[in-house]
């Protein structure tokens, strides 16, 4: 079977052809890609004030619902890390249409940046060895590492082939599919499990205030007057096989990862380069990758956070990289919907990339009245466009300079 | 079995070596001498307490102009340790497009001794009063970021983290970079530091050694610890690795040993995966990785003379990187190559629990 999508290459070979077959999503709106979709499509935002769940914070969060997840459904060595993880690869599971037995000898690349500091509170660090003994603090200390996210996931669907963590930031989620698609070409493992996922915490919150990085009120990506982030919670997770493993396994095609790229600026601890040049060439690298040019792509699902400093350099990014593309390129930052979801976001904006390339579907940017004067850039803003879109880019940018591009089709023959 | 796919895999070639740990940073091999754990003095004030500690120093006498100051141990020791180990392969980066050097880097813990402070600092003023400076230095994936940022490498910049195999992930994900044309040379980086929360945990959950608690010296050969239980250790190592295409490019380079294949699962039939992965030509030598729990180094020796045989030469864990957990493989690959091994085909073999296994298969240059 050779997939088509429109004037593009053929895929011709199904062995180094990495395709989705299955997508799993746990985001404010709940469990799943179908509410999400429905959900954002009405307009619907889900940032809060944040002092309602963490008091002395201001500003804006957006929350997964008390009622998906149920403590008694995960083993107590779980963070919620972990429990959000489980949630989303249940998910993706289900949406695959196969059973967990299938899943087997797959390969689970799972990204966090949180790891367990849901289960660890300030007493830590005053007493570690009294905290330890505290009832069940053996267990909540052994979730701090962020590769016990993968082991989670592993454990709890008896999936044994080569497990692993990775931990980039908010680049991380985007990564890890990334990375996942290189060890599928390497043979590593048959299918693999890939996303990302991370919860709310005091710790983050704290980080991100003590920065000044948090907008008081809810966030506006790329708008003149932005002035911050709202961080969410959340996990998202692709099953990934070759394509020739998918026709083998008569699986369902969703989508095809066309290309991907992972760049760091090496420019600060913090602060992106400030003409986006690291972003620029990694979507460079992702387009050689996918063999197209940027007039093929039809819309960018943008890392667009709201703070000042990320959203003009991605804006230049954008300038340099789709120079020459005959249209304006499409982009927008579904942030705005449900806030930064760190190392859980780059996964989520590829299962909303796949959902947009899927519907032809682009959801605009929440709150975006005035944005950055960017001429090559079609800033999308205050209603969905509808129109067939063969191909979608996914950019995902990080603190520590590093930055992934992935870019997706609509996988239909 | 895990799968009927054969892994492909280019071979790599590692040209480079530094690393920072108890036997101080060094540049390539690390001098053959006995290491004994040190006795605890930052946090504990009663008792005995041993470890294999790193003893401070100065990262900008090792690495002119170096500033490490409000950075993480953790971020600093890799910073030298990837200094070193470039200069070990006689790399200038400034002759060669930095656009094109990767960074991967493998940690269980991350940057725990600042995660430990930032703790702190929010139980003296409050979340709200918390150090912004602290923060993104807490954040894993700092220290491969100031590598990126020191030496202006613009390649794929990656952190993995693994329970039990993060040293053996590292070099995987590194090969399949380089593979992948995705990047022409790798950092790769492996490491953790010791804390007081850390130490805690291990004690509490009485995973310690008995040599953590006296000072009676350890065995001199041999390695293995007795009477169950590890000596907490802390550590980077770096080792520099090229496409054998681009090293053979490169005029005079030392390589020391080149990476053919690599496997690594949580579960299944390590004997079969294993001797699939060698195609028949079994080596002769295995470099055991394992790590800290006691079933570890049984397992993997009991696996080594599984898949060997008996009469395989077994290159015993070497208690300092037992000490690393899931980030210690550079390390017993680094100190296995000190030992003036016999060059030829060898096996980096390192287990956990359930037949998790992960098994580089490497020729010794």
């Amino acid at each position: 079977m050779l997939l088509t999508l429109g004037r593009l290459p053929r895929l011709t070979d199904p062995h180094k052809t990495i395709v989705v077959t299955g997508v799993g999503v746990v985001s404010p709106y709940g469990i799943g890609l179908d509410g999400l979709q429905a959900a954002m499509l009405s307009g619907k935002s889900c940032l809060k004030p944040t002092k309602d769940v963490y008091p002395g914070f201001e500003g804006s969060i957006a929350q997964v619902p008390g009622s998906v997840l149920h403590a008694e459904d995960f083993s107590s060595r779980y963070s919620r890390t972990d429990q959000l993880a489980v949630l989303a690869a249940q998910d993706a599971i289900a949406n695959s249409g196969c059973d967990c037995s299938v899943f087997r000898d797959s390969g689970v690349l799972m990204a966090n940046t949180v790891g367990g500091l849901t289960e660890i509170d300030t007493g830590i660090a005053q007493d570690p060895a009294a905290w330890f003994r505290r009832p069940g603090g053996l267990l909540r200390g052994s979730s701090f590492p962020v590769a016990h996210v993968a082991d989670a996931v592993g454990e709890h669907f008896g999936i044994r082939g080569p497990r692993c963590a990775i931990s980039v930031a908010c680049a991380s989620g985007a990564m890890a599919i990334a990375l996942a698609a290189n060890m599928l070409l390497d043979g590593a493992a048959p299918i693999i499990l890939a996303g990302g996922s991370d919860p709310l915490c005091p710790f983050t919150l704290s980080g991100f205030n003590s920065l000044r990085a948090l907008d008081p009120s809810p966030c506006r990506p790329f708008d003149q007057n932005r002035n911050g982030v709202n961080l969410g919670e959340g996990a998202a997770v692709l099953i990934l096989e070759t394509l020739a493993g998918a026709i083998a396994r008569n699986s369902n095609v969703l989508a095809v990862l066309r290309g991907w790229a992972m760049t760091n600026d090496a420019f600060h601890t913090t602060a992106p380069h400030k003409e986006g040049s690291g972003l620029a060439d990694c979507i460079q690298l992702s387009m050689e990758m996918a063999e197209v040019s940027g007039d093929d792509i039809g819309y960018v699902n943008a890392h667009g956070t709201g703070t000042p400093l990320n959203d003009s350099a991605e804006a230049n990014a954008y300038e340099t990289a789709f120079h020459g593309r005959h249209q304006p390129i499409p982009v927008s930052s579904t942030k705005s919907y449900f806030g930064h979801c760190l190392g859980a976001a780059g996964a989520l904006e590829a299962a909303i990339t796949i959902m947009a390339v899927r519907s032809g579907t682009l959801l605009p940017t929440l709150r975006l009245t005035d944005p950055i004067e960017s001429p090559g850039i079609d800033w999308l803003r205050r209603e969905v466009k509808r129109q067939p879109l063969p191909l979608a880019m996914s950019a995902s940018s990080g603190f520590g300079g590093s930055n992934t591009v992935l870019i997706f089709g609509s996988g239909r023959p | 079995m895990i799968s009927n796919m054969t892994p492909n895999f280019s071979p790599v070639t590692i040209t480079g070596i530094g690393s920072v740990s108890p036997y101080g940073p060094v540049a390539g091999l690390i001098p053959q001498c006995a290491l004994e754990p040190s006795a605890i003095t930052a946090w504990i004030s009663t008792g005995l307490r041993r470890a294999f500690i790193v003893q401070p120093f100065r990262p900008a006498s090792v690495v002119p102009g170096l500033k490490t100051r409000r950075l993480d141990r953790l971020s600093a020791w890799a910073l030298v340790a990837s200094s070193l180990a470039i200069k070990d392969a006689g790399i200038d980066l400034s002759q060669i497009d930095r656009s094109r050097v990767a960074v991967v880097f493998a940690t269980a813990f991350g940057c725990i001794e600042l995660t430990e402070a930032f703790y702190l600092s929010a139980a003296a003023n409050g979340w709200n009063g918390t150090d912004p400076s602290t923060f993104p230095e807490t954040l894993a994936s700092a220290p491969a970021s100031h590598v990126s940022l020191f030496h202006g490498l613009r390649g794929p910049n990656v952190t993995v983290s693994n329970k039990h195999f993060g040293g053996e992930n590292a070099l995987m994900q590194a090969a399949s970079l380089l593979r992948h044309g995705q990047a022409d040379l790798a950092i790769v980086l492996a490491g953790d530091a010791l804390t007081q929360s850390l130490y805690s945990w291990y004690e509490v959950a009485d995973l310690l050694s008995p040599a953590c608690y006296n000072s009676d010296p350890l065995p001199e050969a041999g390695g293995f610890i007795p009477s169950g239980g590890f000596i907490p250790g802390e550590g980077v190592a770096a080792l520099v690795m090229e496409s054998s295409v681009r090293e053979n490019v490169r005029s005079g380079t030392r390589s020391y040993a080149r990476i053919l294949s690599g496997r690594w699962a949580a579960g299944g039939q390590p004997v079969e995966i294993i001797r699939q992965m060698f195609g028949g030509s079994i080596p002769s030598i295995t470099i055991c990785a394992g790590n800290g729990a006691p079933c570890a180094t049984s397992s993997t020796t009991a696996l080594a003379r599984e898949v060997l045989g008996e009469d395989a030469v077994i290159m015993p864990a070497q208690p300092f990187a037992q000490g690393l957990t899931g980030t210690g493989a550079l390390f017993h690959l680094i100190l296995a190559l000190s030992s003036q091994l016999k060059s030829g085909p060898a096996l980096l073999l390192g287990t956990a629990g359930d037949n998790g296994f992960a098994a580089l298969e490497l020729e010794l240059l």
